[in-house]
Parts: structure tokens; C-alpha cells; sequence
């Protein structure tokens, strides 16, 4: 038998010398942690689909170095951060001023400050299933440090846009932790972008703790081009009575894959999940949740919708967990998926396991095409067949669509959408 | 206006029909009639181009054009338009969103400026009113949570909007009560215009009550086997289609349904 494959070696050395020391040893450990790590195969179940796109070859090892950081950063409505490669570029962003909140670079916080971080990385995500987030731990260089302290509103969002550039082959490793405080508030807005033509690995890792009370939305827009591999995980842990939402908007790529892992901790925590991914030619995408309803009388809602077109292949995997202790859940998970081509192909598997008897949970996916008889209706108004498709595709995202509440994201979806939409639907 | 000549057309290999011929000119409202399963709808699909049917032979122009060669939108553009018995619900697009969308379709293809969000909105209440549909319909999705009388008054609401060359009613008064069917029967009579043909096909005559048709034609087994005015359709509602050698499927239908 063929040994599994591994992470090759040259992935295992952690570079940057900037971080302060205790992280630095937290990397080594972690790094010490993952030789011989097997990498996902076909055999590996929560990888059974997209193993195939995930090419970890030597020469995505080295760091993409964060250079100068100039270059044309999109102006947001809110905070914005730059992140270039994984590194924060504090000359071209703004920092919240205001006190209660705290958003800083790792790289700037002092022994202690460090220290405390470090004992709290690395505890929302199952390593065991998110194989590839103990890499990030093994590897960032930099990360960004966001903690409201208790009854704090961030007035305005925080827009954190990653720039990954493709001059020459290599990897980058962004980090995101946020800790927010009691009954604080707060809107993250994670923008992945992309520059160049060389093959990189962009491998995030978002934590993010919501204590008593806390609400926060995360919006999470995957739009890299054809040269990016990207890996990315987020861990959300809720303590009680607090609300998480989540809007995660991808495109396809030659590998594509988030994880997404919540664990309700607290009684009355709530979640939102909404996701709309779209693949053409030969792209993927990858979306594996998890929720983990722990104690009673928690709520999740999950929405998810794929529309894959050409020859490109989308893939959900939605896993909901209620614990035996765990009465009075309510679960609410929905798939539901479009093929615009007989060449694309779609996997979903929306998993309910349930221990607890007094629970309400519901799940259900769909697959299909784009309705002919709509379509004729559609046409016999003298609307013209990519308009119509147009309407018909977009009916199918639009709920979510206007579910994200920042119209910048919406409108920069949308872009991305007509381009999408104007690749895919030449006038016939 | 509308020259139809020796129409074959099959479904799945099966003809239904079986060499149509018909004339009609501007300013004519035309009814057809007869039992279920003589083709009535499957002439309204072929007319609008629906691709499920084949046309095996035959030919239709509109204004000399050769409509066949023409695709459901080009042919909606050049002034067919097809009132569904059963249109369908599009969850998602607003039914404004899809007015607007089809009425500056046909006005690019004039070569008109397309209608600015405001105007479009004012014009799309209007026309509402007059087919009794509360504009908050505008707001819902295509045809979406509908009731049928409120479906059939949208299709009429878009004839207006669209004011064609030629309106196809395909069992307009079907699912209507008398209130509604009157609504209905005044949107289409509002539409009645020297430069339009309007082809109505029912079951029954009692539309025809408050539209008054021109001519009158039975079809039967895929062919028009009888053409007369008015008078006839008072005949075939005293008589049914027995007397003119057809049966009349309906009942059989409806039972076996």
C-alpha cells in the first residue's frame, strides 16, 4: 500500500521573525505537530469530494513576502485593513479610534499582550476535521487582534480586504481572532482579493468568540482569481444568549474550500448561515459547516445555494449536531443547488444528527435545472434568453443576496455576478 | 395580418395538428372553439413558439413575415403576444422587475430609449387599476401566491403594457367568476384596435358574451371543420359539439381527472 501523502517538509518551517515570542513558540509547536500529518485523500470522508483539487506542491512552501504594501486598496464604507499576503499594512488602513475597542497587528503587541493571545488561539476549530487551519497555525506571520470590551458597538464595519499577490509562487497564512466582549456588537467584513498569474496557496484561519450577549455578522467574500488555491476556516464559539450571522459569497477557483464551524456553548445562542457560491468552466467549491447545538435552547438557520455552470463541480456539506443535553433546539438547514450545464456537478450532503428527544430540526436539499416553462413565459415577453436567464438565476440567489446587510458587499457581489453572468449566457 | 396555411405540428411524434388554415386581419377579434383535446391550446403554443411542439409542414406569416422562422422572443418583438392558461409563478422576480424587463425589450428593439424606473412605475399602477389588481401585486414575484382570477387579470395587465399586434387569449375565461371574468372581458375589449387582431380559444361560449367575436371557427381532430360569426357559438352553446359529428371529450376528461 502507498503511504499516505503528508505535508511536504518545506511547509513545516515557520519564517517571519517579526511575531513576538510567545506566538512564535506557539507556531513551533504546532509546526512540531504537523510532520507527518497525512494530507486529505479521496478516502478522507470530508474531503471525498475536492482532495483531487488540493495540490500542495513544493514550490507553494515559501512566504509571499508583504512588500512595500502600496497598491489600490477599494474604498469602503467603514474601517478598513489591509492585508497584504497575510501581513497587516497599517500605512494603507484605518483603525476604529475609539476606546472599548481594540484592533491591532499581531506583530505589534508586546510579551504579555502575546501571551494572552496565544492562549486562546487555535480552540474553535476541530483540527481533526479542519485539517489544513493547523497549517495557518503553523505558519501566519502576522494577524489581526480585534476585542471589544463589554457593552462596545463598533459604529461602523470593519472591513479587512486581503490582497494576495501572484507574482511568483509561494503561500500566505492571514489570521483573524476577535473576542467580543458582553452584549458587544460588532460587523467583520473579510474580502479576499487576488493579483497576478502564479500559482499561490491562500490559507486563512477567522476565530471568532462571541461572549454573553455578543452580536456580531461576518460577511466573507471569496473573489481570487484562476491562480489562487484557496483553503479557509472559520470557528465561531457562542456563549449564551448571543447571535452570529454569517454571509459567505464565493466564486469557484482551481481550489476552493471554507469550513465553517459554530458551537452554540450557551443557552438562547442563535445562528444565521447563509452561502451562495457560483463555479464556471472548470472551477470548485467547497463549503463544509458545522453546527454544534451543545446546551438546550438554541437556534440555528442555514441557507445555502450553489449554482455551478460549464464543467465546474460545487460541493456542500452541511452538518448539524445536537447534543443529548441539547432539548429545545431548533435547526433549520437548507441546500439548494442549480446546474447550467450538463458538463458541471454538484455534491451535497446536509447531515442532521440529533441525541436529544425534544428538539425541532428540519434539513433538505434540491438539485436542479433552470425552469424551461419560466424560461418560456419569460421570452414570450420578448425578453431576451441571457436576460431571462439572468432573471431566473438571479431569483434563485436573490433572497440571500439581499439578506447581506452592507450594500458595498452587495454591490461588489453583483459585479462579480454580471461577469459571471456575461461569461456564461451568450446571447445563443 | 395573421396567414396560417396547411399547419402540421406534433408533439412528441404525436400530430395534433392536422393542417390549419386561417386568415385574420387587423382590426378582427376571432374565436376558436371545441372540445378539449382538439388542439386549441397547442395552436395558441405553436403561434408563440413554444419549441416543445414541432412544426412537420406548413406555414405562418405575420405581415407577410414568416413567422416560424422567428424565435418566441423575436416573435413576441414583432408583436405576438400569448395570453397562458396556466402562467407560471416566478418566485424571486418581481413582477415589476419583469414588466420593466419585457417593455424595454420590445421598445430597443423600436429603437425607443428604454423607460426610466419612475416612469415605468407610474404607467405599470395605471394599467393595474384597470384590470382591478392592487399595484402591491407589482411587488410580488412573477405570478407568485397568485389566485387564478388574479393570474388570467396579470396576463391581460401585460397585453396592455405590451400592446401587440396580435393577442392570443388561450382559455382566458377559464377559473374566472362572473366579476372577474367581466374585469378580464373589459381588459380585453380595451385592447381591441383597427391595427390589432386578438384570437381567442375557449371552451366555452360565455366569454364570448361579453367579447364579441367576429368569426367563429370550430376546431376538431386538429382541423378547423366549421367557420361562421357569432351566431355559431350561440349554436354550439344550445347544441354542443355533437351535431357537427364530434364528441364533445370534456365530461370523459374531467372524469377521468
Amino acid at each position: 500500500m502507498k503511504p499516505a501523502p503528508v505535508v511536504p517538509a518545506p511547509f513545516l518551517t515557520p519564517a517571519g521573525e517579526s511575531l513576538p515570542e510567545p506566538l512564535q513558540t506557539l507556531r513551533k509547536q504546532q509546526a512540531a505537530a504537523l510532520v507527518d500529518m497525512p494530507l486529505p485523500t479521496r478516502k478522507t470522508e470530508n474531503w471525498k469530494y475536492s482532495s483531487k483539487y488540493l495540490k500542495l506542491t513544493e514550490d507553494l512552501a515559501p512566504s509571499l513576502p508583504a512588500g512595500q504594501g502600496t497598491g489600490e486598496y477599494p474604498d469602503v464604507p467603514g474601517y478598513r485593513i489591509i492585508v497584504r499576503n497575510g501581513a497587516v499594512i497599517p500605512a494603507a488602513s484605518s483603525f476604529p479610534g475609539s476606546t472599548g475597542i481594540v484592533v491591532r497587528r499581531f506583530c505589534d503587541l508586546n510579551d504579555n499582550e502575546a501571551a494572552e493571545l496565544a492562549s486562546q488561539l487555535n480552540h474553535t476549530l476541530n483540527t481533526d476535521t479542519v485539517q489544513l487551519a493547523a497549517l495557518n497555525s503553523a505558519r501566519f506571520e502576522d494577524g489581526l487582534l480585534i476585542r471589544l470590551t463589554p457593552d462596545t458597538v463598533l459604529d461602523r464595519p470593519l472591513y479587512v480586504i486581503h490582497q494576495v499577490t501572484g507574482d511568483a509562487s509561494g503561500s500566505a497564512y492571514p489570521r483573524i481572532f476577535v473576542d467580543a466582549g458582553r452584549n458587544s456588537r460588532m460587523t467583520l467584513v473579510e474580502e479576499y482579493r487576488s493579483t497576478g498569474s502564479q500559482t499561490v496557496l491562500v490559507n486563512t484561519v477567522t476565530e471568532l468568540n462571541l461572549q454573553e450577549g455578543a452580536q456580531v455578522t461576518n460577511i466573507r467574500l471569496n473573489l481570487e482569481n484562476d491562480n489562487v488555491l484557496s483553503v479557509g476556516a472559520t470557528g465561531v464559539h457562542q456563549q449564551r444568549s448571543s447571535r452570529f450571522e454569517s454571509h459567505c459569497i464565493g466564486f469557484g477557483g482551481p481550489l476552493r474550500r471554507h469550513d465553517l464551524q459554530v458551537q452554540l456553548l450557551g443557552e438562547g445562542a442563535e445562528c444565521k448561515l447563509n452561502g451562495v457560491v457560483v463555479t464556471q468552466g472548470k472551477q470548485h467549491y467547497d463549503n463544509h459547516t458545522t453546527i454544534d447545538h451543545q446546551v438546550p435552547l438554541c437556534n440555528s438557520e442555514e441557507t445555502y445555494r450553489n449554482i455551478a455552470a460549464d464543467q465546474s463541480h460545487a460541493v456542500f456539506s452541511g452538518r448539524v449536531y445536537i447534543h443529548q443535553d441539547a432539548q429545545k433546539s431548533n435547526a433549520n438547514m437548507n441546500n439548494r443547488n442549480l446546474l447550467l450545464s450538463n458538463g458541471a456537478e454538484i455534491d451535497t450532503k446536509p447531515e442532521l444528527e440529533i441525541y436529544a428527544d425534544d428538539v425541532k430540526c428540519a434539513h433538505g436539499a434540491t438539485i436542479g435545472q433552470l425552469d424551461e416553462t419560466s424560461m418560456f413565459y419569460l421570452v414570450s415577453r420578448g425578453i431576451g434568453r441571457h436576460d431571462a436567464k439572468v432573471l431566473l438565476t438571479m431569483a434563485f440567489i436573490n433572497e440571500l443576496v439581499e439578506q447581506i446587510p452592507e450594500e458595498w458587499v452587495r454591490d461588489s457581489a453583483q459585479d462579480r455576478l454580471n461577469q459571471f453572468f456575461d461569461q456564461s449566457f451568450q446571447e445563443a | 395580418m395573421l396567414s396560417i396555411k396547411n399547419l402540421h405540428a406534433s408533439v412528441e411524434d404525436k400530430e395534433i395538428l392536422k393542417g390549419i388554415n386561417l386568415e385574420i386581419k387587423a382590426g378582427e377579434v376571432h374565436a376558436i372553439m371545441g372540445p378539449n383535446g382538439s388542439g386549441k391550446s397547442t395552436l395558441s403554443q405553436v403561434l408563440a413558439g413554444n419549441d416543445a411542439f414541432e412544426v412537420t409542414e406548413g406555414e405562418v406569416t405575420l405581415n407577410g413575415e414568416n413567422l416560424l422562422d422567428l424565435a418566441t422572443e423575436e416573435r413576441a418583438r414583432e408583436g405576438v403576444f400569448l395570453a397562458f392558461q396556466y402562467p407560471v409563478e416566478i418566485p424571486g422576480v418581481s413582477n415589476l422587475q419583469f414588466l420593466r424587463t419585457a417593455v424595454n425589450a420590445m421598445r430597443a428593439h423600436r429603437g425607443e430609449e428604454e423607460m426610466n424606473a419612475t416612469d415605468f412605475i407610474k404607467l405599470a399602477r395605471d394599467v393595474s387599476r384597470q384590470v382591478d389588481l392592487d399595484p402591491a401585486f407589482l411587488k410580488r414575484g412573477v405570478n407568485e401566491g397568485f389566485s387564478g382570477g388574479e393570474k388570467k387579470r396579470n396576463e391581460i395587465m401585460q397585453a396592455l403594457l405590451l400592446q401587440p399586434q396580435l393577442a392570443i387569449l388561450d382559455e382566458t375565461d377559464s377559473g374566472l367568476d362572473i366579476d372577474a371574468l367581466k374585469v378580464v372581458a373589459d381588459g380585453v375589449n380595451a385592447l381591441r384596435s383597427k391595427d390589432r387582431a386578438i384570437l381567442m380559444v375557449t371552451h366555452y361560449q360565455r366569454l364570448l358574451d361579453h367579447i364579441v367575436p367576429d368569426f367563429v371557427h370550430v376546431l376538431a381532430g386538429g382541423k378547423i371543420i366549421k367557420s361562421g360569426g357569432r351566431e355559431l357559438a350561440l349554436e354550439l352553446e344550445e347544441r354542443g359539439y355533437g351535431w357537427l359529428g364530434i364528441r364533445d371529450e370534456d365530461s370523459a376528461d374531467q372524469s377521468a381527472n
